[in-house]
């Protein structure tokens, strides 16, 4: 305890510090003269007992200084006295503490904002209950090699009967509503949940309840959970919406509950019970169910793996028929959520640390400058009796004062960036793994990360040049030529570093950003296989309850397509079940009917039906045959168009032409009788281009997607493509109303978003070191004048003093090049699955960002060597 | 250092004071001071000044107390005392100290023998 006491009574002196102050003055005054006192009663004169009492009292500014360290909380209070001295020193050099905290502020600015999304995305917890443990578990079709295959519910009831890994297992479906009765009729994307998918998730509802057992068939399955988007955006946060009805596919369902904000998913807006089919229930090729499992405390995802991996194989066993080459993949939760965009995250996170490195590397470099303009400074401070590991704690005091303040603008710039940076994520996309992120909120932990850092550069770029400084010889730094030799080498040293160190990250971020340019090139000049451009798109779900005959849906299109092609500006108008980019997509095995391969064995293409004029309208070119006509309909000849992929899959050696496709799900063989150009109905970033149309008259489908080709403008015409709709339907909701160059827009959003950040970061990188590297260069000549000059006076021509000069410089390029080559090709790895066209390790790119890099500082060192080149002998002898 | 004065021993400082201010109740610095140096025998040099730093930090362990008074002759100063815990402390002090003295002296003894 009495250290307790010790440390608050130095909190009060530190409070009170002049009284105390006072109090010590009056305490040795008094001692003082009873000493003199009692030396003048030895018999000693005035002056003499006055000397002999200090004599003996020893020397009263020590006893003072060490008094105060005793007294106060010295840490607290030189620490105040450090800030305020290295303010002041600041202030005296505004253009170096303008350019260290700029720099600072780049790098530190970059750190954080990417860590803003890092924060939001990565290490945010999944807002489920022990998130960690949920897993989803799909089907793996090796057959067709789709490892996120759906499950049919006789196969999840044998799943979740046998296994012994799972604590619970729940299935959901996607269905499509159209709300009606609140506003524009509105299509839903939502969920069936079974009662056990909202306790296998953990998540209590904000109002009401979730799903009971026996609502799970059908008649009693007329009950809703919303989301809490929905509740808000269409019902204003009514709370006492729960027990109404409200209208989906225009029969009504009670609101039971209410879900919080911060359950989540992209497209979730509200649930309904999952009701599983009479006719799904025992057919074990119906796989529609998404399953969701809680894996048991302390199993491991392998673990569940293998068993379901037995599990798999005995329903493959007993079921060959069917499950012969099904399997079971299970992906993690947080996999799931964010799996696309945790590479991307990833590089970015590597290239803005470099920066930040670089940044520390020139900023480290003035300081060092600066702390070599002190020497003297500090060599005298030393002489009169400062410690060392005060001088080291003052110049690190300065050096923290500028990466604090570095920090404070670089959350300005972060700020500002994450503004940006949402376009990594794009809305409409629907096959990236990628969450729906509408801002990237700076938290408590982006703050705290953004501190961090800039104290930790502050360490980095301030220790060295400190250590340095204190750690020379006091008497070199007195001598007047300020030209200590030991001083001289070991800081070149360090500066030869901090260029090498400059040039190899700068090397490496090129690298990077010119792979991803590349890339990003090889994905633009790609042919999508259609032309995106003046194409208008919606997206149409007509409910089952109001069209359930084709002949409806039939008519539904037939009649709106015939309003759109009539409106001013359209050029051609045609309907398709899955839009191109959309990340929506069909598939079905076909072959042709005279190869009688097994329908397990044939291959599983992209399908949609599509409408005459949908061809037209996007521009896809017919290679063979014709387009479909109006007068395929229903009862004349079943007709196809295949794909120049397909094409060559299906028939290789004839003419397609004429022969019989069958295609699963569609009852007789269709004839083939056009083949057109292949589509990436995915994206570019997709080579799936195998394609197989039906005409939308022979296979009508309830969902379907418009395109439309205007002459000049599609987002113009998108008002009265809308009210062509609801013409026919008033109460029919659309969706996606967006032009297909948008689409296509966003379909590269995140390789574009990372490909600009990783170009700015290499700029940035390669400015920084282009100026690190002239610092180093021209301090290096300056510091040379006086042997330049003696090599001159001896005859050295202009041209050679050029060459040693630039030689210096290019030898500590070609090493950080050296370097940076190596580490590219090791780092390589981490960029392979962002990359298309261009493999990680292209040759072509590290040369040119090598050279490009070795012409920058040829430059840089070229300047400085000119200068010296310059220097008029006589004056550099005399340069002392 | 000169003639033949020994330096104190470090942490034995604290040991003199509140053994002085036991013997001799409240006193002033330059009081103690000039204790130690009478009952040593003018053998142990003591820089006067060094005695504040330790009273302070003596008082700030709350082994000792402080106040202002008036000393024989009309001066203001300041006056300390042992306190209760510090009573406790020289106890635990001297004892320690006796112990060392001892392993000391053994050790010097056993050389001697050797020797």
């Amino acid at each position: 305890m009495s250290w307790l006491k010790a440390v608050s009574a130095r909190i009060v002196a530190s409070v009170r510090g002049k009284r105390f102050e006072d109090n010590l003055a009056a305490e040795v005054q008094a001692h003082l003269e009873m000493l003199v006192d009692e030396n003048v009663r030895r018999g000693m004169s005035p002056e003499d007992a006055r000397y002999a009492a200090l004599r003996s009292f020893g020397s009263v500014a020590q006893m003072r200084e060490e008094y105060r360290d005793r007294r106060g909380l010295p840490m607290i209070e030189t620490l105040g006295q450090d800030i305020r001295y290295a303010l002041r020193q600041l202030r005296r050099s505004p253009g170096f503490a303008a350019v260290a905290i700029l720099t600072l502020a780049l790098g530190i600015g970059a750190n954080t904002a990417i860590f803003s999304v890092v924060n939001t995305v990565l290490l945010r917890p999944l807002p489920y209950r022990d998130a960690d443990r949920l897993v989803m578990v799909w089907g793996n079709d090796r057959a067709h090699g789709y490892d996120t295959d759906q499950v049919s519910p006789p196969d999840f009831q044998d799943w979740q009967a046998q296994n012994r890994v799972f604590e619970s297992m729940a299935g959901s479906t996607d269905v499509t509503y159209t709300l009606t009765g609140v506003g524009d009729p509105e299509p839903i994307t939502a969920y069936e949940y079974s009662a056990e998918s909202f306790r296998v998730l953990g998540v209590p509802p904000l109002l009401g309840r979730t799903f009971a057992p026996e609502e799970d068939q059908d008649g009693r399955n007329h009950v809703v959970v919303l989301g809490y988007r929905l509740w808000q955006s269409r019902f204003g946060g009514d709370r006492g919406l729960v027990g109404r009805t409200i209208t989906l596919n225009g029969a009504p369902y009670t609101v039971v509950g209410v879900m919080p904000q911060a359950f989540p998913d992209a497209v979730d807006q509200l649930w309904t019970p999952l009701v599983i089919p009479p006719e799904a229930v025992h057919d074990r090729n119906y796989r529609f169910l998404r399953v969701v499992a809680r894996l048991k405390s302390g199993v491991t995802l392998q673990q569940a793996q293998i068993e379901m991996n037995t599990i798999a194989a005995r329903l493959a066993n007993a079921y060959p028929k069917t499950n012969k080459d099904e399997g079971v993949n299970i992906i993690s939760m947080r996999q799931t959520k964010t799996g696309d965009i945790r590479a991307p995250l990833l590089v970015l996170l590597c290239a803005v640390g470099f920066v930040l490195l670089i940044a520390c590397a020139n900023v480290a470099n003035l300081v060092l400058a600066r702390a070599m303009a002190r020497q003297r400074e500090v060599a005298v401070r030393t002489a009169l009796g400062a410690s060392r590991s005060r001088l080291l704690s003052q110049l690190l005091t300065e050096s923290a004062l500028l990466g604090l303040a570095g920090g404070a603008i670089g959350l300005v710039i972060a700020y500002w960036a994450t503004g940006a940076l949402v376009a990594m994520f794009p809305p409409n996309i629907a096959n990236l793994n990628i969450p729906r992120v509408d801002k990237i909120p700076i938290d408590g932990w982006v703050l705290g990360f953004a501190l961090g850092v800039s104290l930790l550069t502050a360490l980095i770029f301030g220790l060295v040049p400190a250590l340095h400084v204190c750690g020379m010889s006091t008497y070199e730094s007195l001598k007047d030529s300020g030209r200590s030799v030991s001083g001289t080498r070991q800081g070149r040293r360090f500066r030869s570093v901090l260029a090498v160190t400059e040039v190899w990250i700068s090397l490496v971020l090129l690298a990077a950003a010119g792979l991803m340019l590349k890339s990003l090139v090889h994905l633009l000049r790609g042919d999508l296989g259609l032309n995106p451009d003046r194409v208008l798109s919606m997206r149409v779900m007509l409910p089952d309850s109001k069209y359930p005959k084709d002949t409806q849906q039939l008519a539904f299109g037939d009649q709106v397509l015939e309003r759109i092609k009539s409106l001013p500006g359209v050029q051609s108008a045609g309907t398709v079940t899955f839009l191109p980019l959309s990340g929506w997509w069909g598939v079905r095995n076909v072959a042709l009917e005279s190869q009688k391969i097994p329908e397990q064995e044939r291959p599983q293409v992209v399908w949609s039906s599509v409408t005459p004029d949908y061809f037209r309208a996007m521009n896809i070119p017919l290679l063979k045959g014709r387009y479909f006509a109006d007068s395929d309909r229903a009862g004349s000849t079943a007709v196809t168009i295949i794909s120049a992929t397909l094409a060559k899959r299906v028939a290789p050696n004839v003419d397609p032409l004429g022969e019989r496709l069958v295609v699963a799900g569609v009852k007789d063989p269709v004839e083939v009788v056009g083949v057109v150009g292949d589509v990436h109905q995915l994206g570019m970033t997709s080579n799936e281009t195998a394609e197989v149309y039906l005409p939308f008259a022979q296979l009508p489908s309830p969902l379907m997607c418009f395109a439309i080709r205007t002459a000049s403008d599609p987002v113009g015409l998108a008002k009265a493509a809308q009210k062509a709709i609801w013409a026919v339907d008033k109460d029919q909701a659309l969706s996606y109303v967006m032009t297909m160059t948008q689409l296509a827009s966003e379909s590269l959003a995140l390789q574009r978003v990372v490909a600009i950040l990783l170009g700015i970061l290499a700029a940035v990188a390669l400015a920084l070191a282009a100026i690190g590297l002239y610092g180093v260069i021209s301090y290096s000549a300056s510091q040379r004048t006086h042997e330049i000059g003696i090599r001159m006076a001896l005859g050295a021509s202009r041209s050679e003093v050029l060459r040693l000069v630039v030689l210096d410089g290019l030898k500590l390029t070609l090493l950080g090049i050296g370097i940076g080559l190596a580490v590219a090709l090791a780092l390589a790895r981490l960029m392979s699955s962002l990359l298309y066209g261009v493999a990680p390790r292209d040759p072509s790119t590290l040369a040119g960002v090598a050279i490009v890099l070795a012409l920058v500082a040829l430059l840089a060192s070229y300047i400085p060597a000119r200068r010296a080149m310059r220097v008029d002998p006589m004056t550099a002898l005399r340069y002392e | 250092m000169t003639g033949g004065k020994e330096d104190i021993l470090r942490g034995t400082l604290d040991l003199l004071v509140l053994k002085t201010l036991e013997t001799l109740g409240p006193l002033h610095g330059y009081g103690i001071a000039r204790r130690i140096e009478q009952v040593s025998e003018q053998l142990l040099h003591l820089n006067q000044g060094t005695l504040y730093p330790a009273l302070l930090r003596l008082e700030q362990r709350g082994w000792i107390s402080s106040k202002w008074g008036t000393s024989d002759n009309n001066r203001r100063a300041r006056y300390y005392s042992l306190t209760k815990s510090g009573k406790k402390q020289l106890a635990r002090e001297a004892e320690s100290w006796e112990r060392m003295v001892g392993v000391i002296a053994r050790l010097l003894q056993g050389e001697a023998i050797i020797g």
